[in-house]
């Protein structure tokens, strides 16, 4: 069959719309609501999205990335957001918060918000952190004598020195920690200079990007001690490791996973149906036998077998230090710029 | 002028024609995913900074002047060009030898060493740079096994800096400068060779003045390959550099996805990119030069 220049470009045009067309189609009916990958994206496929599905008849599309992938879409989406929902840690939900991206929730649409723990709800119901990942102190159990019991065992155990793990400033885990040690020595959390002092005093110390690469610096001894979240160490645990962590003393961090309303999505029932999905009592206490989070519903329940291993539950919530990150936004790029700077 | 002279011209015309439009899809292409992108950073990169949203509203150099005036950026800049002239000036020497083993081998063994040779790419990236991890780490393979034989008593610091980084980057691009040496260098007949050493040449002398010269467009091409891959390559830099082995790459990522720094992201992004230009530019030049006065 021969084709003509012109018989060419309208099938080529033809072609690459039916190709598009389905896709806007779907984005312009369903939710779309993004998560992270691994364990994350497992138990979304096989239990949240169908739970979901049953409890409210809402299907939606799951779009697996990290949290920083999900702001850049959100801001190359302008008016037009790919999510109605927003997921990721509080400090990375507050740079979209400044922008104006997201609006409050509305409260009454969300009835599993009143049995929330009430210090992840955000200030007039702009954002709730509704999945949390404690961040405690873990060691190798072979190479370390003294266990840790407190944040400032990092500088007065002499095991430690140079043999210590901690997050680039890349990740939440480093700022979280940046802050807690500003808190722990200096001022408040706002205090920098102090924290950047102290943590000096920790130099060389291996930088990790992420979870994984903290756990991988564990496993090979490079690092024997390292501020990491309880998800990471028990699934080390359960592969054999010999790792194990503790909540110190003065408290521990988390990863908050904050959910936001975009105020350009156009599925915003749809979006607080599935926050109260998100945080029924149920799906949170699956999530913490999944992979260890701390349910944020106080009306979870948490069996002894699962509590001997996430212990950061019920009463003992009060433990995790959550920061403000609303006034962090102006100063986020100049601390960056410092750390790279100064820990190398 | 005569039919028979002027026929071709006309046919020639016609030609012209067909592989114009043959070109099209490839300039859409480029216009679309090249050009245009380029263009929107360029843009981006000339936007005043904010935190209240993704740029100011007003167009500023401000960028450009901060990051030019900055030691710390032209350190890093320095680095990073410093390790892709490294890893092309090894995977030279290295692939070298190779090319023309595999070139000039008649072994029914030359086709494992092609499977070797392409290995590095038949493992995924992230892969690859965390088994770099486990042999260079401070209690990896390579300081164990040196511990093992008593050449050293404290660990040596192989990753978190330029080395680690280099020598992952050498193992991942090896291919590179083989694969278009190896082209070349199976072009080049066997009888120029053969007639150098009919006229006395040594083996030696024969390959100085005869099949070197000759291989200079693979060099060329493989050395820029090799070259423009390892300055723009972030994963294994990310992976296996630290703090102390920090590329352009790295850093314009950690502006851009990190801290969320589009404009001056941007600005980092593209001075990294005309100073490619400029050398990529240079090295053609000089090359070129070298290879007009070959004999």
């Amino acid at each position: 069959m021969k084709l003509t220049r012109r018989e060419f470009a309208v099938g080529m045009t033809a072609a690459i719309a039916s190709m598009s067309l389905p896709r806007l189609a779907s984005a312009q009916s369903s939710l779309v609501v993004p998560t992270y990958g691994g364990l994350w994206a497992k138990f979304w496929e096989e239990n949240l999205l169908p739970g979901l599905t049953s409890a409210t008849g809402i299907q939606p599309q799951l779009d697996v990335g990290l949290g920083k992938d999900f702001v850049a879409k959100i801001r190359a989406g302008g008016d037009r957001s790919p999510y109605s929902i927003f997921m990721g840690n509080e400090n990375i939900a507050a740079v979209l918060r400044a922008e104006g991206f997201f609006e409050p929730f509305d409260l009454a649409k969300v009835p599993n918000a009143a049995k929330t723990f009430p210090q992840f709800i955000n200030k007039d119901a702009k954002g709730i952190r509704a999945i949390v990942s404690p961040i405690g102190l873990a060691y190798r159990t072979d190479l370390v004598k003294t266990a840790p019991t407190s944040w400032h065992d990092l500088w007065e155990n002499p095991e430690f020195k140079g043999k210590t793990g901690l997050y680039q400033i890349g990740n939440t885990g480093a700022v979280l920690f940046l802050r807690l040690v500003a808190e722990l020595f200096g001022s408040g959390p706002d205090d920098f200079d102090t924290a950047f002092t102290k943590i000096k005093e920790l130099l060389p110390f291996t930088q990790a990007s992420w979870s994984g690469e903290v756990a991988t610096a564990l496993i090979r001894g490079d690092a024997i001690i390292a501020p990491v979240d309880w998800t990471e160490i028990m699934t080390l645990q359960d592969k054999g490791a010999p790792v194990a962590i503790v909540a110190p003393k003065e408290g521990v961090l988390a990863f908050e996973q904050s959910f936001n309303l975009v105020a350009t999505g156009a599925e915003k029932d749809a979006a607080h149906a599935y926050l109260n999905y998100i945080l029924d009592a149920k799906v949170q206490q699956d999530m913490a036998k999944a992979f260890y989070t701390s349910p944020s519903n106080s009306e979870s329940v948490v069996d002894d077998a699962l509590k001997a291993r996430t212990p950061i539950v019920g009463p003992r919530m009060a433990e995790i230090k959550s920061y403000d990150w609303d006034s962090y936004v102006d100063k986020a790029a100049e601390i960056a710029d410092r750390w790279n700077r100064e820990m190398a | 002028m005569s039919a028979v002279e002027a026929a071709p011209r006309v046919e020639g015309r016609s030609n012209r024609g067909s592989t114009t439009w043959m070109v099209v899809p490839a300039l859409v292409l480029l216009i679309g995913f090249f050009a245009l992108p380029y263009l929107t950073i360029i843009t981006m990169s000339l936007r005043e900074a904010s935190t209240r949203a993704v740029y100011g509203e007003g167009f500023t150099l401000a960028h450009y002047t901060t990051a030019l005036g900055d030691f710390y950026i032209w350190g890093i800049l320095g680095r990073t060009l410093l390790i892709g002239a490294t890893v092309t000036v090894i995977s030279l020497l290295l692939g070298y030898p190779v090319a023309y083993h595999l070139a000039k081998s008649r072994s029914r063994w030359t086709s494992l060493l092609y499977i070797f040779v392409l290995s590095p790419l038949l493992v995924g990236l992230v892969v690859r740079t965390f088994a770099w991890m486990i042999i260079l780490s401070n209690n990896g393979v390579a300081n164990q096994a040196l511990q093992a034989v008593g050449l050293i008593d404290f660990p040596l610091q192989l990753m978190n800096n330029s080395l680690g980084v280099t020598i992952a980057l050498t193992h991942v691009f090896l291919p590179f400068v083989i694969l278009p040496l190896l082209g070349n260098l199976q072009a080049i007949s066997p009888d120029l060779a053969m007639a150098s050493r009919s006229l006395g040449a040594s083996r030696m002398r024969t390959f100085w003045k005869v099949t070197l010269p000759l291989s200079m467009p693979g060099i060329q091409a493989g050395t820029i390959l090799v070259f423009v891959l390892s300055i723009s390559a972030y994963v294994t830099p990310a992976m296996l550099g630290g703090t102390g082995g920090r590329t352009m790459s790295v850093l314009v990522v950690q502006y851009l996805v990190d801290n969320f720094r589009w404009p001056a992201g941007a600005a980092l992004a593209i001075i990294m990119a005309a100073v490619a230009v400029i050398f990529v530019g240079l090295y053609l030049r000089l090359t070129a030069r070298a290879m007009r006065r070959l004999p």
